[in-house]
């Protein structure tokens, strides 16, 4: 049986009638028309799905749509404003953080995850922090490198 | 694959979700983050005709401080311990771990009761926990009680709770002065640990014996593992190294683990035997630097 | 070289915003209206008959459209039955018997995909189970069960392929053969013989991006496919020789790539999709769940037998090598993969003798196919492991012994010919300087060590092969670059780009690029074998010049000089004098044609050969070169291993886009990783146990090295385009033995088996400690 469930994604207000077996990842993808976000092993292992619920990293694949109702989700479509790249897309640019790209979204957002818990992580936190996300191209050192930009520029904007 | 139909139900008090369960006990099964459960139903292994979702019961996600005991409520996700400042002032060994738990997401939504109640083996907490002497608090429609964590588990994804029970809370006490607490996992390419050990130990402030000890090794057994006779050896004692390699080689001997894609059982042995041998070493080391606040 | 302006430019990919706003759309993002959706039910059996299929209750549920099985196939006028690249050995669903588990039985399409696969359920099969060939040993065995019988091949099979075939009778699905000179007189002559069996398993290439395909007839039958396909034009081909069309009425059309590696080559769901949909008669699209993909194609699991005769002063006068390749159920592209793997079996040596035997067997397990390295990290992994073990025992340096025997420029191969343009001693002299070879560095812990190990590679790219591209100048004065090579991530659209951009004198912001639609790109045989920039990129290059000499003559009439004298720059033509002021192509074109929308048409192609002029035979149109070095910490008390430092050496003939060159280096090195590490996919009898992320292990953040360090060697190649060549599979080819010659370097132990797993290594330290404990106890004795 359908369910009513209202959900936020990217700041719009979604009001979906959803089957309960239906994935966040589903109805993102399906009814919110949000195809950004990519199903990788469909078992939490890889993060190509990762969206941001409430703020922290969550996959997607295994979110419940009924079980997201009421909360806030934010996709990579949602991170750009006003057609500006957010610094964390720019810095994935830059550094050449990505080839296929396939698992760049789920990247970015955990990335996004990262800079907003541990303002100052070392290494070793980084890639425990990344550890979950998979990237079978193998950007691994590129994507560390545009993190550690990131957290040089929001070091020089504290001092400024 | 898509997941198979079955019915949602959102409980909205403990009460109704053991009494919901109690009536249909076959075909239901409890949501609690559901990081693990999903995954099995994705496989069409667990095929629930109900699925009772518990994270939607308000109360019982909080860290909380009690007199001597922190108690958290069963929906606390391993991401509110990972961050929270009474754990980490008072249960450190939990804060430490947390960080290096499964993956950032299922850290966010996987939560405590869930992780317990799973009886997943392969899994971090459990030995830490039993290493701390945590209580679980259990409900069902009628009444609480609270039994040691010890006691939570029966064998591979089993546990001693009639279907209509819910973990409620968890009790761990304040981490106390000399007391020392080392959790080492063993794992290759994978968010899941093969192997993991938690050494807990309590010293004599004056003579640095070892009043108490606490050896307990995870997913080398159906269940997480007291490994008592490595404990009888430390007890009574300082630290010493060739102490630290006989509770090693008993708890190499205790385990019971299988042969499988991580690793064979003499393997697992073996890394059970160094990982014992590292841990008692770091929590005598932990609990000589301890002092009382 | 300042004399390119986007030429050796580290420029980010055309489609980066889109990459990292969620907007480039993969396959599975787009659905056509209509699309119904199919799933595959599969088979439970390693090998059995089939007695009975009943599709009848599944066809009957509510939003069921279409239900193939065999009973569809068998006797349609409208499509054979049988497929395949090399052998036709494949069938679209089953046939008479299942191969594998996991060999597609039947296939639903309907209105949704819950309700397919409540179909799939419904559907019954009788199977009878038949004996099993579960490993390339039983494949050999006599009495072995066959897997197949006679075998078709298409009427038009690969040009390199021509003396391919299976070996009727037996489980052999190829056999490759090569000699030079005689290795029984060179072993004789040897001071030192070492024999040695390595073994590489199966994986699998894990691109995050699922197997799709859609599969769509208009109603005059023009059969339209979209497909996840690193090789579309194969595909038009297979598809239209199975569906008795003409090339013209059979569309592929590839998008971008969420990773391929290999696995993306060939047919693969295009078949079995183009005949559900003619069923249904309605759109149809298939996505893979993740183990489906894991039944669907591999990495060859390899048995290799490497015999060596050593000089004392470190001179290789004889190599035998048998490699054995296990190819699961079906040829695929398996053959070219043995070929591949026989050819450079002996290593990048000069070696007067040398015997090599590749065999490709079948076995009742998921079928082998490409996968980046392409059979060459297979036997790269056991002779460059050799090359350490005859290094130590004659007491030398690695580095001399390689150095002493390397084929360098003008060196003879195994074949005869010379290999020229590649700098094979150089790649691997800076790899080992990169890595402070000779030096040791400290420990974490102490109950670890730290070692370094070296390794060199060689591999052939396709030979001969076709690419075409056509550039179109458009009106304006912006150019779109047509090619059939698929990006995949590599960045392909993006170098093609830059050689337009360079050759036109068009800022790289003006050119578009068309990948990858076989009614629009011309044709290109296939993305892989790393050689898509060096055909494709100098077929866009003449493409470029083509409508540069269009261009000039134009502007000559104009100015009234030579075209030869017509200079392009800045978007525009001038004289070469400087007499007159420069005209945009933009106004050339108007003026030219005197109405708007002309536009001009550059064509290229490039044709690479196997036999020159001179009877000469070509193994391959260009070699890669590398070496890499490799710095381990091994903890002595768990076994495991941490790639602490790494350095990769290729000579690439020219860096395009030197930031691609470097992604492809340390992406590959980390792929590398893995594989030597840990990844492999285990069976239990003929059940693929770990199909799936949980299961099979992935690189993570936490195995890859603090430091990759990719050395770009640059020995320009007369043919590449501005001298470049290709490095897709350059890094990961040589990972595994570089890692396991560190391993015993740290350690003083020989692992033979991959992946290096800790417990492989701890088993080995052990084994090394009783001896040692047994040597000195008999030494106490007497």
């Amino acid at each position: 049986m359908k369910r009513a469930i209202q959900v936020t994604v990217n700041g719009g207000v979604h009001e979906l009638s959803v089957e309960p077996r239906e994935t966040l990842l589903e109805i993102l993808r399906g009814p919110v028309g949000l195809t950004g976000t990519k199903l990788g092993c469909d078992q939490q292992v890889c993060g190509s799905c990762t969206v941001l619920m409430n703020g922290l990293p969550v996959s997607s694949c295994s979110v419940l749509g009924v079980d997201a109702a009421g909360n806030e989700v934010l996709t990579i479509e949602g991170l750009a404003t006003d057609g500006e790249l957010h610094p964390i897309q720019k810095a994935f640019i830059e550094h050449g953080a990505f080839q296929c790209a396939y698992c760049t979204s789920g990247l970015i957002l955990a990335v996004k995850a990262l800079l907003d818990q541990l303002p100052a992580p070392e290494e070793g936190q980084i890639r425990h922090f990344l550890a979950g996300n998979i990237c079978r191209c193998g950007c691994h050192l590129e994507i560390l490198q545009a993190v550690r930009s990131l957290l040089q520029q929001s070091q020089q904007r504290k001092e400024a | 694959m898509g997941l198979r139909n079955f019915e949602y139900i959102e409980p909205s008090s403990v009460h109704e979700a053991s009494r919901f369960i109690a009536g249909h006990p076959e075909e239901a099964r409890i949501y609690a983050g559901g990081t693990s459960l999903l995954l099995l139903m994705k496989q069409g292994i667990v095929r629930p005709a109900y699925l009772v979702n518990i994270k939607k019961i308000p109360g019982l996600r909080y860290i909380e401080n009690g007199n001597s005991t922190i108690r958290i409520g069963s929906l606390t996700t391993h991401h509110d311990l990972e961050v929270s400042p009474l754990i980490k002032r008072f249960v450190p060994a939990i804060a430490e771990v947390e960080p290096e738990v499964a993956n950032i997401r299922v850290r966010s939504t996987g939560t405590v009761g869930g992780n317990l109640g799973f009886g997943e083996p392969l899994t971090d907490l459990p030995p830490i926990l039993i290493a701390l002497d945590a209580r679980i608090k259990v409900a069902d429609q009628n009444e609480d009680r609270v039994i040691p964590l010890e006691q939570l588990f029966a064998g591979y994804y089993e546990t001693t709770l009639k279907p209509n029970e819910l973990i409620t809370e968890v009790q761990v006490d304040r981490m106390a002065p000399h007391f020392g607490l080392k959790y080492m996992r063993f794992s290759v390419g994978s968010d899941k640990p093969a192997v993991g050990c938690a050494i807990g130990v309590r010293l004599d402030p004056r003579t640095g014996t070892c009043v108490d000890a606490r050896c307990v090794l995870g997913c080398v057994a159906p269940t997480p593992l007291r490994v008592r006779e490595a404990e009888e050896v430390l007890k009574g004692k300082p630290f010493r190294a060739d102490l630290a390699e006989q509770a090693a080689r008993l708890a190499s001997q205790a385990c019971s683990p299988l042969s499988d894609l991580r690793g064979s059982e003499q393997y697992k042995r073996t890394i059970v035997g160094v990982l014992m041998r590292r841990a008692v070493g770091e929590a005598f080391r932990r609990a000589e630097s301890q002092s009382a606040d | 070289m300042g004399k390119f302006s986007v030429i050796g430019q580290s420029v980010p990919r055309l489609e980066s915003e889109e990459k990292v706003t969620g907007q480039l759309k993969f396959l599975d993002d787009l659905k056509l209206p209509g699309l119904l959706y199919g799933k595959i039910l599969r088979s439970p059996h390693a090998h059995a008959k089939i007695l009975h299929i009943d599709a009848g209750q599944a066809t009957k549920l509510p939003g069921v459209v279409a239900v193939l099985t065999r009973d569809d196939v068998i006797g349609n006028q409208a499509y054979d039955s049988h497929y395949g690249p090399i052998l036709k050995d494949q069938t679209i669903v089953a046939l008479d018997k299942v191969r594998y588990v996991g060999d597609p039985v039947a296939a639903v399409a309907a209105t949704s995909p819950y309700v397919a696969e409540e179909a799939m359920e419904l559907i019954e099969v009788d199977y009878d189970e038949l004996p099993a060939v579960l490993d390339s040993e039983e494949a050999l065995a006599e009495n072995a069960p066959l897997l197949h019988e006679k075998i078709q091949k298409p009427r038009q099979g690969f040009a390199d392929l021509s003396d391919v075939g299976h070996v009727e009778g037996t489980n052999i699905c190829n056999h490759f053969h090569l000699s030079k000179g005689d290795v029984e007189k060179g072993f004789r002559e040897s001071d030192h013989i070492f024999e040695h069996v390595f073994t590489s398993p199966a994986a699998q290439h894990a691109a995050l991006e699922s197997f799709s395909a859609v599969a769509s007839f208009d109603s005059s039958g023009r059969l339209t496919i979209w497909s996840t396909v690193q090789n579309p034009f194969v595909i038009r081909d297979q598809i239209a020789e199975l569906f008795h069309r003409p090339l013209s009425k059979v569309r592929v059309i590839a998008l971008h790539l969420g990773g391929g590696y290999g696995s993306k080559l060939y047919p693969k769901l295009e078949p079995l999709v183009a005949a559900l949909a003619h069923k249904a008669k309605r759109p149809v699209g298939v996505t893979l769940t993740r183990e489906e993909v894991f039944l669907t194609i591999t990495k060859h699991a390899a048995k290799i037998y490497v015999k060596t005769g050593v000089s004392k002063n470190g001179r290789i006068l004889a190599r035998e090598c048998r490699v054995d390749l296990d190819t699961g159920a079906y040829a695929e592209i398996g053959p070219r993969v043995s070929k591949k793997s026989g050819y450079t079996a002996a290593g990048p040596y000069e070696i007067p003798n040398v015997l090599i035997d590749s065999y490709l067997l079948y076995t009742n397990k998921v079928p082998a196919g490409a996968f980046r390295g392409f059979g060459v990290s297979q036997s790269n992994w056991a002779h460059e492991s050799q090359m350490d073990i005859i290094a130590r025992a004659l007491k030398m340096d690695p580095l001399e012994l390689r150095r002493k025997n390397l084929l360098d420029e003008g060196g003879e191969f195994v074949t005869g010919e010379r290999v020229h343009s590649a700098a094979m001693m150089e790649c691997l002299n800076k790899a080992a300087a990169a890595v402070r070879w000779g030096t040791r560095s400290e420990p974490a812990s102490k109950s670890a060590a730290r070692g370094k190990g070296l390794a060199c590679l060689i591999k052939a790219t396709i030979t001969p092969s076709i690419s075409s591209a056509l550039v179109r100048l458009n009106e304006d004065g912006s150019a779109t670059v047509y090619v059939g090579t698929t990006d995949m991530g590599q960045g392909s659209d993006t170098v093609m780009a830059q050689i337009a951009s360079e050759e036109l004198r068009i800022p790289l912001d003006q050119i578009g690029v068309v990948h990858s639609d076989t009614d629009l790109t011309p044709y290109d045989l296939t993305t892989s074998s790393s050689r898509s920039t060096f055909h494709m990129g100098r077929a866009v290059q003449m493409a470029a010049r083509d409508v540069s000499v269009q261009l000039a003559c134009m502007a000559a009439r104009l100015f009234n000089v030579g075209p030869e004298e017509v200079v392009c720059e800045n978007q525009g033509v001038r004289p070469g004098d400087n007499s007159a002021p420069s005209l945009s192509y933009n106004a050339l074109l108007l003026k030219n044609f005197g109405i708007k929308g002309a536009n001009l048409i550059g064509k290229g192609t490039v044709k690479t050969r196997s036999t020159l002029d001179n009877g000469e035979h070509v193994t391959s149109a260009f070699w890669f070169a590398g070496a890499a070095a490799a710095e381990v910490e091994v903890d002595r008390d768990t076994g495991q291993v941490r790639v602490v430092r790494y350095a990769i050496a290729a000579d690439v003939g020219k860096a395009l886009n030197p930031l691609f060159c470097e992604q492809q280096l340390r992406g590959g090195t980390i792929t590398g990783i893995g594989l030597a590490l840990m990844e492999q996919l285990v069976y239990q009898g003929g059940l693929l146990i770990n199909p799936n992320f949980l299961d099979y292990n992935l690189p993570r953040f936490l195995d890859v090295p603090e430091e990759i360090i990719p050395i770009l060697v640059e020995r320009a190649h007369p043919e590449g385009p501005f001298g470049a060549k290709g490095l897709g599979e350059t890094a990961l080819i040589p990972a595994a033995p570089a890692i396991a010659n560190a391993v015993e370097d740290a350690v003083g132990v020989r692992i033979t088996e991959l992946p290096i797993t800790p417990e492989r290594v701890l088993s080995a330290l052990q084994q090394k400690q009783e001896e040692k404990v047994k040597k000195s106890t008999l030494s106490r004795v007497s």
